[in-house]
């Protein structure tokens, strides 16, 4: 099947850059929120920048969640969500105000602990990928990736962790349950690791 | 239109900026050059010793640098300092655009009769040549498009063949915008080559046409080598300009003396400078006539604005001799017109689509501006098709 | 681990980039484009577009190039996205939550409140809880008056009433993510960067720091990744005029191991 990218359209946030990007990269993509949009296309993208109750409030406001739960949830259909856009598929978020998440890996966002790191947690850091998993790659996991954020992800179960990271604490950086996957860093501004890890995710 | 209070340069010349004083850019870094002292000036030899030092102890290659040469005056200058002050052996290159008046042909081939020094010369073929004239001048007005890119192309490509990390340029480039202050020591850039030499354009843009037909291999003198291939070799691009004192009128008397370089026979049309631009007869005549078209100002007014800082002309005979030469349709036109095949109404028609409508007006059929006395003067009939002018007309809003 | 980054800075002036002294004389060096395309292609670990234009004019003052020319700086900063695909934090002329978040759909990731934060550090509140902390780098410009460092405001052209270390705390407090230091004192003389100065933000504050104004030569770059302990070095002009120089300064880092990414060339 030809790939089609959705990247969820929710009216703000860093979506400009992840489509320049998935476009460049030589993908079909569209930038949407619409029922057929989202129904047609082959793999769901939820970037994020900002706060987690923001992100949450906007989804809500545009029934967005419906839309994730029937093609995330009920028709299977492989999702990513990036950095914020990862913490929201949690069942709770605790940034400025304790906000209820999409649900869909359970788990708790909180404040990093970066045992006396200065947070946040912004730049280049490396991944330490568990074995044998689907996205494993020799080039890309000597690269690094771009971090920008001061809340990580709790999981609830410890084998949702695919990737991780160390800043202080070791906190899981790539997510993953069934076909919905979280990526802590953005991969669309991880220059080369960015590219090389997308293209990996487009093939699940 | 906001000239600057000290030279004749507008405020819409190419990449000048004018302070809150009202003084531009390159009277600024003139003045800034010019109140070194000689304290400065050794210091800065001292810097450019210790370039001369990194070329003798890392050089694998047979020549000790390249020194892209034209011919002109700056050309044996800088190749008199790498050899008779540094006793180093340079590779002459010289990109040939086909372009050269009689003096500026004599001096080219007299470089390696008078230095001690081998000499390439590479001159792509005419039939290409012509064709990017053409191009050149029909995608951006500028028929020299050709030689910008060979010029600052074809020697880095030699350099990087023959495995020699240093070439040696003379003049800081742009220093007619004034892009740099003493304390930057810029160097041969690709950015620089590309966004202000070239104009954005590469030589992929001249493959495609579907009437003049260039092909990939037409154009290899105009690949500028990878970073990768730069860094690995470590080519430089040094400008002596950041380290010795510049100045042309001293250049080309002293060049004339020691090595019979030969200025013009005659005068320009378009200046009233003998000793510039002999490798291309087109520099101060069409081309340099195109970016008066463009912008309204010409070659004369980077001469005089140059005069006026070295205290060679006042302000107001600069805007004389502006007044006289700026606008001037040079014979060269029909020279050129002749090698590309063309008539007269054809230069007008497409050489009128870059009136730029921060400087030009139209009135009554003729194109209009206010000069640097104030005044304002017609310059020419307009050219242009009735749809042109309208979209001329919605730009000027 | 994660790596210090080595940070260009582009100041854009009414459409151009510039080069600045003293944060008073200019000059143009050229397309952002082009110069945001050179530091891609480098491995910069960032890039900070500053919008320095005193007026709303943006204009290429010429129309034969190769370029678009983009009449606001958003337009600007919408062309750079669709082949830069490093971090970017933007900053001038932010006065509004509206404002920040035009550039963050545009394709910033940060961005840097200068004066807007001065006049009211209540807002540097609101947009860390509207957008998160993480996105909101407030920019200082300080200079030297009394022996004292001063927090100046527009464009370096007023004093404030703060002295840093004052300012340190309210801005901290107010939610914001990371500090970046310029001083306008050593601001393109090339001369170095003031390490006392940046010593004195780093002992202040408990936030990423980066640092700017005065770097020369590579050896500035290597004081300040020994002798401070800043997060991220920033440099405007002098990235400007030499062919490679995000990759060169990074490799003489990489290569005295001072923690940063290794040296690559990209291919956008």
């Amino acid at each position: 099947m030809l790939n089609k990218i959705c990247i969820i359209d929710y009216g703000s946030g860093n979506q400009k850059s992840l489509y320049n990007l998935i476009d460049y990269l030589g993908y079909n993509v569209c930038l949407s929120r619409d029922q057929q949009d989202i129904s047609n296309s082959s793999h769901l993208l939820l970037p994020g920048v900002g706060s987690y109750a923001d992100l949450m409030e906007k989804i809500k406001s545009l029934n967005l969640d419906d839309l994730i739960n029937e093609h995330v949830l009920i028709k299977k259909k492989p999702f990513l969500g990036i950095c914020v856009g990862m913490q929201v598929l949690s069942t709770l978020g605790n940034e400025n105000v304790r906000t209820k998440g999409l649900d869909l890996i359970e788990g708790e966002v909180r404040i990093i602990n970066s045992f006396g790191l200065k947070i946040p947690h912004i730049g280049w850091n490396n991944i330490n990928l568990k074995k044998n998993s689907f996205l494993e790659n020799k080039i890309l996991f000597n690269l690094d990736f771009y971090f920008l954020h001061s809340y990580v992800f709790d999981l609830k179960d410890k084998n949702n962790a695919i990737g991780f990271t160390e800043y202080g604490e070791t906190f899981p950086s790539i997510i993953n349950k069934e076909n919905i996957w979280g990526f802590q860093f953005h991969p669309e501004k991880s220059q080369e690791a960015g590219q090389l890890i997308l293209k990996k995710f487009f093939h699940f | 239109m906001v000239y600057c209070k000290k030279c004749v340069y507008p405020i819409i010349s190419v990449n000048l900026e004018i302070g809150e004083d009202g003084i531009c850019s390159s009277c600024k870094t003139f003045e800034e050059f010019n109140s070194l002292t000689s304290y400065d000036w050794e210091e800065k030899k001292k810097k450019f010793e210790i370039i001369v030092e990194q070329i003798k102890k890392n050089n694998k290659s047979n020549y000790d640098c390249v020194i892209p040469v034209s011919g002109g005056k700056d050309s044996y200058y800088q190749t008199h300092k790498i050899i008779s002050d540094y006793k180093l052996k340079p590779l002459l290159v010289t990109y040939h655009g086909n372009n050269y008046l009689p003096e500026g042909d004599f001096n080219r081939d007299n470089m390696r009769k008078v230095f001690d020094a081998d000499h390439i010369v590479w001159g792509p073929s005419v039939e290409v040549l012509k064709k990017l004239n053409i191009l050149g001048f029909e995608k951006m007005g500028d028929m020299n498009w050709h030689a910008h890119c060979g010029i600052f192309t074809s020697p880095i490509i030699i350099a990087a063949k023959f495995k020699i990390p240093f070439l040696i340029w003379g003049e800081i480039p742009w220093d007619i915008s004034g892009m740099y202050k003493a304390n930057d020591y810029p160097e041969f850039s690709a950015r620089v080559r590309h966004e202000h030499g070239l104009r954005g354009y590469e030589w992929q843009d001249f493959i495609h046409h579907k009437d003049i037909k260039i092909l990939e291999k037409d154009m290899i003198w105009a690949k500028y080598p990878s970073d990768e291939e730069i860094v690995k070799l470590g080519i430089r691009g040094i400008y002596i300009g950041n380290y010795f004192k510049w100045d042309p009128n001293e250049h080309s008397k002293l060049m004339q003396s020691l090595y019979n370089w030969k200025p013009l026979e005659g005068n320009f049309q378009r200046t009233y400078r003998k000793i510039s631009n002999l490798d291309d007869r087109y520099e101060s005549g069409i081309h340099d006539l195109l970016k008066f078209i463009k912008f309204g100002y010409g070659r004369c007014s980077d001469h005089a604005s140059k005069d006026i800082r070295t205290g060679y002309l006042s302000r107001d005979e600069a805007i004389k001799l502006v007044m006289k030469y700026d606008h001037v349709v040079s014979d060269d036109l029909y020279y050129w017109l002749k090698y590309i095949g063309k008539d007269e109404n054809y230069f007008w028609k497409i050489a009128d689509k870059f009136r730029d409508p921060r400087t030009w007006k139209i009135k009554d059929g003729n194109w209009i501006k206010e000069n640097v006395d104030g005044s304002i003067s017609s310059y020419g009939k307009v050219h242009l098709t009735p749809d042109e002018i309208d979209l001329f007309n919605k730009k000027n809003k | 681990m994660k790596k210090r980054r080595l940070i260009p800075v582009l100041l854009i002036k009414n459409g151009m980039v510039v080069q600045s002294r003293n944060f008073k004389e200019f000059q143009k060096i050229g397309m952002v484009k082009t110069s945001v395309k050179r530091c891609s292609e480098w491995g910069s670990d960032e890039l900070i577009l500053l919008d320095i234009s005193r007026e709303n004019k943006y204009d290429l003052n010429r129309d034969d190039l190769n370029f678009v020319n983009n009449n606001s700086f958003i337009d600007i900063v919408l062309d750079i996205s669709k082949s830069c695909f490093m971090p970017i934090t933007v900053g001038g002329k932010i006065y509004s939550l509206k404002d920040i978040e035009n550039y963050l759909v545009s394709g910033a990731d940060k961005v840097a409140i200068n004066t807007s934060a001065v006049l009211d550090p209540k807002f540097l509140d609101l947009a860390s809880k509207k957008f998160g902390s993480q996105c909101i780098v407030n920019s200082v410009d300080v200079k030297l008056i009394n022996n004292k460092y001063i927090v100046c405001i527009n464009n370096g052209s007023e004093v404030s009433s703060y002295e840093l270390k004052e300012w340190l705390k309210i801005s901290e407090q107010n939610g914001t993510g990371e500090i970046f230091i310029n001083s306008i004192d050593n601001d393109g003389r090339g001369n170095g960067f003031d390490l006392e100065l940046i010593n004195l933000v780093e002992s202040n504050i408990n936030i990423p720091v980066v640092c700017c104004g005065g770097a020369g030569k590579f050896e500035h770059f290597l004081e300040v990744a020994e002798k401070t302990n800043v997060d991220g070095i920033a440099a405007a002009n002098f990235f400007q005029h030499v062919d490679q120089s995000v990759f060169l300064t990074k490799k003489i880092l990489y290569e005295k191991n001072f923690n940063f990414r290794e040296p690559r060339f990209l291919k956008i």
